[in-house]
């Protein structure tokens, strides 16, 4: 099966200078486990942060190089088009851009192709042509999927780590400089309708705090120990405990 | 110089005390209000005294009227009565509104969660500024959706997890009531739910809105180095506690009809949930975690309990520091802060520090022997009772259930 995992050029939490994103380590890894032919393909203006996926276990790498703040869609879209793979595996949202997680789905969108987010385990389907992917829900669940072949898939972080950055990979690996013709992306909607600024950090509602009235009475509502208190019981057999205690659990719908 | 006046004969007439011969009452209290109230320290310890049981007991919560839900002895199935008491009010009715603004709410087994009450909140926001309405898109709900504040409700197709199909069916309301905004939570489906739809419209996703307002709407970009800010544009998806639910007057919440969408060929052939394993996930993951304190001494019971419950065990410090459970199940500033809907207390008095660590929990259950520890305060429901005897009754009762 020929796989491509989509590669884009992170931003070191820190420092601020490219790195290879964690996700797109933890496609190559998820991608090797599931066997055939992998390769990347990425289109940045450098290969910084981006060649580093030929350490983690990637054999080749093709790079389209763009200039800075162009729109890349349309290439990936190409050269997608021209290499048919069947499976495309991609992180989250690109670092350091718009940030809005689309390109997977527009690439999907382009190319006719099914897309299954927050993957953390792929194998193959019972029935030919198909994938059973694992998907990574909230609070520890999953989700078992089985879709059909040809698709994009992005992985979560609960996925497998990647594998450790191995020098001598990093050099036997091909970096490939790649030539599309695509036709240039639409432009911008509405260029200059969000103001660009610098970030402000801005805090979260405290969960369980209260959100109405003035300000000292939130401040009570979120310092004092759950207000007026709830149902006090006293005196009960312990039967009559455990009834009352498992009637209130399944009223919250917490027993199943 | 706007003091009222005294006029103390007028003040020594209203002290007179009726008869024969002129008497006055000089150390009775004036009608006026006004005045500290004095103590009767007789009435308030006879408002105090908790009834039944052999030795005096007295609940000091200085809350409104002492002891109102202390009930004793007998099972009090219903709620409070000052709950009970309110008359629900008239719901807020919208029947022309100027323009639509969906709110698309995850609602997993028909239940709001907290997310899906903020985006209505930020769609009521948006909605109340110009004098629209809020139509709240959900899978068929057993939640109040009016008090959440949907003015229509609109029931998506529940057909398990078919997000091809929910994104047609989205797109076919939004081509035939051209709503002004659409809401969706950055949650794991709502996110990928509003990625779909954007990209079928071709329009852009203002992504992870961290502030919102009629006039703003603001989200970070370049790593969190940058942010945009702008007025509010057609399709958002908005962070988790950005915005406050809604929490004024209910609205009407009426049903409108779906249109007929699409049809589409799914990718997805077949989807199955796997729930988390309560034995192994973290407490960090668990959403219903029961804990273990001083009040417990068989913890072989204990980890069967938890097992029965389907909840992943916890405990306090205490517990964990006599090495009677493992040190990662400690609860706590000092062990870990819980995120779990529901929280079920056997035996912990509740230091502060262990109140830190379940203070996002929504739901507490204690169960304890002293009426006045802090982690009854707490609870919404508490029984005074040692958990030691309460164990193998809960044990008792979920296996006759099972069986």
């Amino acid at each position: 099966m020929k796989i491509t995992v989509l590669l884009s050029p992170g931003l070191h939490p820190l420092s601020g200078k490219p790195v290879l994103p964690r996700l797109e380590a933890q496609a190559i890894a998820l991608g090797k486990s599931l066997g055939g032919v992998l390769s990347g393909l990425a289109a940045a203006s450098c290969p910084d942060g981006v060649a580093d996926a030929l350490g983690h276990g990637l054999a080749q790498l093709d790079l389209i190089a763009t200039t800075e703040g162009e729109d890349p869609m349309p290439l990936l879209a190409a050269a997608l088009a021209e290499d048919g793979p069947k499976l495309v595996l991609a992180g989250r949202r690109s670092q350091g851009g718009e940030e809005s997680g689309l390109v997977p789905y527009a690439l999907a969108k382009a190319l006719g192709l099914g897309v299954v987010a927050d993957a953390v385990a792929i194998e193959p389907g019972t029935e030919p042509g198909t994938l059973s992917i694992l998907q990574a829900l909230p609070k520890g669940a999953r989700r078992r999927v089985v879709a059909r072949l040809p698709m994009v898939v992005t992985v979560h972080p609960a996925a497998p780590p990647a594998l450790p950055y191995a020098y001598g990979a990093a050099r036997r690996g091909t970096l490939r400089a790649r030539r599309v013709q695509a036709a240039p992306g639409a432009p911008d909607a509405a260029p200059g309708l969000f103001e660009e600024r610098a970030y402000r950090k801005r805090p979260k509602l405290m969960r369980g705090a209260g959100t109405g009235g003035s300000a000292a009475e939130r401040l009570r509502a979120a310092t004092e120990a759950g207000g007026a208190g709830g149902r006090v019981l006293t005196d009960l057999s312990p039967e009559q405990a455990a009834r009352t205690i498992l009637d209130h659990l399944a009223g919250l719908g917490i027993l199943r | 110089m706007s003091r009222p006046r005294k006029d103390p004969r007028a003040e020594r007439q209203a002290r007179a005390v009726p008869g024969q011969r002129p008497r006055y009452d000089l150390a009775r209290r004036p009608e006026t209000p006004g005045g500290r109230p004095r103590h009767d320290p007789r009435v308030e310890i006879a408002r105090a005294r908790v009834p039944g049981g052999a030795r005096l007991r007295l609940d000091r919560t200085q809350h409104a009227g002492s002891s109102p839900s202390v009930a004793i002895g007998a099972m009090s199935a219903t709620p409070p009565a000052s709950t009970t008491l309110l008359a629900a009010p008239t719901p807020r009715v919208v029947a022309e509104p100027a323009f639509l603004v969906f709110a698309v709410a995850d609602a997993p087994d028909g239940r709001l969660t907290g997310h899906d009450r903020q985006v209505l909140g930020g769609a009521r926001l948006l909605a109340d500024a110009d004098g629209g309405a809020v139509v709240l898109l959900a899978p068929p709900l057993v939640d109040d959706a009016g008090a959440a504040g949907a003015d229509r409700l609109l029931a998506l197709p529940s057909l398990g997890y078919a997000p091809e199909t929910l994104a047609a069916a989205l797109l076919a309301e939004i081509a035939a009531r051209a709503p002004r905004h659409i809401l969706f939570p950055e949650s794991p489906d709502g996110g990928d739910l509003a990625r779909r739809v954007a990209v079928s419209l071709g329009e852009p996703l203002f992504a992870d809105v961290e502030q919102l307002s009629a006039r703003t709407a603001i989200r970070p970009t370049g790593g969190r180095r940058r942010e945009q800010a702008g007025a509010p544009p057609r399709l958002m998806t908005l962070g988790e506690g950005r915005v406050a639910p809604h929490l004024g007057d209910p609205h009407e919440a009426r049903t409108i009809d779906p249109c007929e969408p699409t049809e589409t060929t799914p990718g997805i052939l077949r989807a199955e949930a796997v729930p988390a394993d309560p034995a192994t996930v973290s407490l960090a993951d668990a959403r219903f975690v029961v804990s273990a304190g001083n009040g417990i001494t068989d913890f072989t019971s204990f980890k069967h309990l938890a097992a029965a419950l389907g909840a992943t065990p916890g405990a306090s410090r205490v517990v964990c520091d006599a090495g009677l459970m493992p040190r990662a199940a400690q609860v706590g500033a000092s062990g870990t802060v819980l995120d779990a809907d529901c929280y079920f207390a056997l035996g912990i008095a509740g230091a502060p520090q262990h109140l830190q660590g379940i203070a996002g929990c929504e739901h507490v259950v204690a169960v304890n022997t002293d009426l006045h520890a802090a982690m009854v305060e707490r609870a919404e429901l508490s029984i005074i009772a040692d958990a030691q005897a309460v164990m193998p009754a809960l044990l008792r009762l979920l296996a006759e259930g099972g069986a």
